[in-house]
């Protein structure tokens, strides 16, 4: 890439320093920060993506490293490492250097719904990581076929028993489904496939009779009117489908959603997560990028890193309990 | 039907860049396609920055490209040193390895390219023509549907080669098993994972092949680096003789029929086109004992297919936004960044990109013919490579394919057991074809049958009620059972000989 006259790149490392430093007191405190660190970076970072390629945590991360690297003033090298729902890509970015030049992008749903599927001893905690930047907020949208009797929640969940298809065991859409289902009292089947895409397949050839996903899976379909949208698992109305009503608006309090942020290891320095910090915020006032969000119906999440922490820790002990209550198990078809 | 659309997409790409790019795309396809283990969706994957700043409609015409060029090329490895990089190619590994070892590589090449081109192109023509009317075939294909489709694939995988029937059907039954190793798909219980994550997500189908047939035949063949060689056969010549040509031509005609239809179903139907071309050409030849050992038809006919199928994998991505299988996801993504989402609106909002890609696949069809014919000479001679040099190179290309796949080192450690494996098996006389397609079909057929039992709510029968399903039993009961028997009855009729009954 285009490089960049030395003293800006120090400049910006040390005046990104100091809020960072502030507001990130829960990492071990680094004596200071040496010369090679107030340079971060001399050269191209590593970014992992921990999906693979073409799906929207790819997408989302070629979108947000392209824009990042000009205030960077290096290159970012995008890599996919995936597998286990992001864990494999990012276990072995905990086991390589702190040293920023290594980061990843990292998910909600791993961190918040994984472990209520999967009993992984070395699952990685949101803990082990230092966020660098939030990225968005993915409402799960519930749809039917456009040709389906039913027109709202309500005719859905009074249905005598249904099918419902999910991109997987342990996705959002599945937890989410599982959950207003379990509230509703509806019998209903839970079927897991392989992805977003093959259960949207599903839907449009009316094997099931409902799908939660992802909007960049379903708004396609639902502009073209093949898919009909009944509710949003989000906190608030989505603003791509502002007519569609949230489940907690039909009296059913479950609120799933997927977000997608970018993390360093945990060790990384202040002076050097600094950095890559003040690059990812410049980098989401990119039109291009803020383009591709919208393009692909994204909602924006753009907080702190405590903030960020906090909203994590909570959605996974919300979830639980959720599922608990609901006597639910996620996999077991209910 | 309106033609000016169509007649705009030529347009498109005939412009001088889009051309380039289509030339690009096809000779990078090609190349990777030759290199054992290094697919197109990782390909296509580490270059999508480039197309960051390509107009959509070049950007998409070169990945395609790669795509259907990599088809192209991966039958030279098959063919050649019986190194099959995608699931597709196992078939054309089996009578176009033994026409290799006969000293035919290059006519076997030469029909294998005449017969990508043809199936290709007839399949380019049926997507122009009926792509709208045909993506409604993807949608009526459920669960139920793939579950059938599935088995009977697994069935057919009984008919390859010319060993024997139960050695075939025990390396079946271990490929069905090592297909149940990850998270189950719809439990999420860890299933032969040893507690590591490396394998939650199952085996990729890229990291089987390369073990068994590229490690395991390497490892095999170096067992033997000290008795003579035999002499290197003449190659052939690169043109198919006339008796060839029309030995094949059916082939090519039934295989292009057969890769199209299956081809638009997601998930599966590619690999299932090569496998049904395979049988039909071995069940309709005259002489049946010939497959394995060397059939052109056993060349002709899934070649066609496989590159029908390559191209009608697209109607899904185009028409229904539906990315067909793990090269389609990342040409999907492809057009995202490009701002364009592929999906049913596809075809009115962006028609130049739509006709213009669909067009380009003519020309890039044309151009790998063109390359591929004199590059046949070229490629043979990688025969007359001793082992001792070919072996080891063969080997760190096929360890840098693996680890493409997921960028990820455990993956080459496992193509090394795997190798082991193969090798294994090569000499206990286990063929590793049906291993490694009963692999690719055993995950589809599980996850389809119990998904289709959910929704069925645990009611078999509803596989026979449902038209389509009910249809594809028919074919199954048909194929495995009746016209064994019928065959058996009437040889014993003819009292002829002592033929057993086929599977």
């Amino acid at each position: 890439m285009n490089p960049r006259p030395f003293t800006r790149r120090g400049l910006l490392a040390t005046t990104a320093a100091v809020p960072v430093a502030a507001l990130t007191a829960c990492n071990g405190v680094q004596g200071g920060a040496d010369a090679a660190e107030n340079d971060f970076p001399t050269r191209a970072v590593d970014f992992t993506v921990p999906f693979d390629a073409g799906g929207s945590s790819d997408l989302l991360s070629r979108a947000a490293c392209l824009a990042a690297e000009e205030p960077l003033g290096q290159s970012i090298a995008l890599t996919n490492k995936p597998g286990a729902n992001g864990a494999v890509g990012l276990k072995e970015l905990l086991s390589g250097d702190a040293d920023g030049y290594s980061i990843a992008l990292a998910v909600k749903s791993l961190f918040a719904i994984t472990p209520l599927v999967v009993d992984d001893p070395d699952a990685v905690s949101i803990d082990d990581f230092r966020i660098i930047a939030t990225l968005t907020n993915e409402a799960y949208v519930l749809v039917v076929h456009a040709d389906s009797p039913y027109q709202s929640l309500e005719d859905l969940v009074a249905a005598p028993s249904l099918n419902y298809g999910t991109a997987g065991v342990g996705t959002g859409g599945q937890l989410s489904l599982a959950l207003l289902f379990g509230l509703a009292g509806t019998e209903a089947t839970d079927v897991p496939f392989d992805g977003g895409a093959p259960a949207v397949t599903a839907l449009l050839g009316q094997e099931i009779d409902a799908v939660s996903g992802s909007l960049a899976e379903t708004m396609p379909q639902i502009e073209a009117g093949a898919l009909r949208p009944l509710t949003v698992f989000s906190e608030e109305r989505s603003p791509f489908l502002a007519d569609v009503p949230t489940a907690a608006e039909s009296g059913y309090e479950v609120v799933v959603d997927q977000r997608r942020f970018v993390v360093a290891p945990g060790e990384v320095s202040d002076t050097v997560a600094g950095a890559l910090v003040l690059a990812f915020e410049q980098a989401r006032q990119d039109p291009d990028y803020q383009a591709f969000l919208q393009d692909n119906f994204m909602d924006v999440w753009e907080v702190e890193d405590i903030e960020a922490r906090n909203h994590l820790s909570e959605a996974a002990q919300q979830y639980a309990q959720n599922v608990a209550d609901a006597g639910l198990t996620l996999g077991d078809g209910s | 039907m309106d033609l000016s659309p169509v007649l705009t997409g030529f347009s498109v790409a005939f412009e001088p860049e889009n051309l380039l790019f289509c030339l690009l795309g096809v000779t990078i396809g090609m190349l990777i396609g030759v290199l054992p283990g290094l697919g197109p969706a990782a390909t296509i994957a580490i270059l999508l920055p480039i197309t960051y700043n390509l107009e959509p409609a070049a950007a998409v015409i070169m990945l395609a490209g790669i795509f259907y060029g990599a088809q192209y090329g991966g039958t030279i490895t098959s063919v050649l040193l019986k190194l099959p990089g995608e699931a597709s190619t196992v078939v054309t590994a089996i009578d176009g390895h033994a026409l290799a070892k006969r000293g035919e590589a290059g006519s076997a090449l030469g029909v294998a390219a005449l017969a990508s081109f043809i199936g290709g192109t007839a399949s380019i023509l049926l997507l122009s023509f009926i792509a709208p009317a045909l993506a409604g075939v993807a949608l009526a294909f459920g669960p139920a549907e793939y579950t059938v489709l599935a088995l009977i694939g697994i069935f057919l995988v009984g008919t390859l080669g010319s060993g024997s029937l139960v050695k075939s059907a025990a390396a079946a039954a271990a490929g069905l098993l090592l297909a149940t190793v990850g998270l189950d798909p719809l439990l999420g219980t860890p299933r032969f994972t040893f507690g590591t994550d490396q394998l939650a997500d199952g085996i990729d189908f890229v990291i089987v092949a390369m073990g068994l047939f590229g490690i395991g035949e390497i490892l095999y063949n170096l067992e033997h680096r000290d008795r003579p060689q035999s002499a290197v056969p003449a190659f052939g010549r690169a043109i198919p003789s006339r008796a060839q040509w029309l030995r094949s031509r059916l082939a090519i005609l039934r295989g292009s029929a057969v890769g199209f239809v299956l081809g638009i179903l997601p998930g599966g139907g590619a690999t299932m086109s090569s496998l049904v071309a395979y049988a039909v050409e071995k069940r309709s030849a005259k002489d049946p004992s010939r497959f394995g050992k060397g059939a052109i038809e056993g060349v002709a006919g899934p070649e066609s297919a496989n590159n029908a199928a390559a191209t009608s994998s697209f109607i899904p991505l185009l028409t229904l936004g539906i990315p067909a299988n793990a090269t389609m996801a990342v040409l999907f993504g492809a057009l995202m960044l490009q701002g364009i989402t592929p999906g049913p609106a596809l075809m009115t909002e962006h028609p130049d990109v739509f006709w213009g890609v669909v067009n380009s696949m003519y020309l890039g069809n044309l151009l790998l013919l063109a390359l591929s014919i004199p590059l046949i000479g070229v490629f043979v001679r990688m025969l007359k490579i001793r082992p001792g040099v070919l072996a080891p190179i063969t080997i760190v290309i096929t360890m840098l394919g693996v680890y493409s796949i997921r960028n990820n080192a455990f993956d080459m450690l496992l193509a090394v057991a795997l190798g082991l494996v193969g090798y294994a098996m090569r000499k206990l006389g286990f063929e590793p074809g049906p291993f490694v397609l009963a692999f690719v079909l055993g995950s589809l057929l599980e996850g389809s049958f119990r998904r289709s039992m959910r929704i069925f709510g645990g009611d078999v029968t509803e596989f026979v009620q449902r038209p389509l399903s009910a249809t594809l039993v028919g074919v199954l009961v048909l194929t495995v059972v009746v016209i064994p028997v019928l065959r058996a009855v009437r040889a014993r009729q003819i009292d002829r000989a002592t033929e057993p009954a086929e599977s």
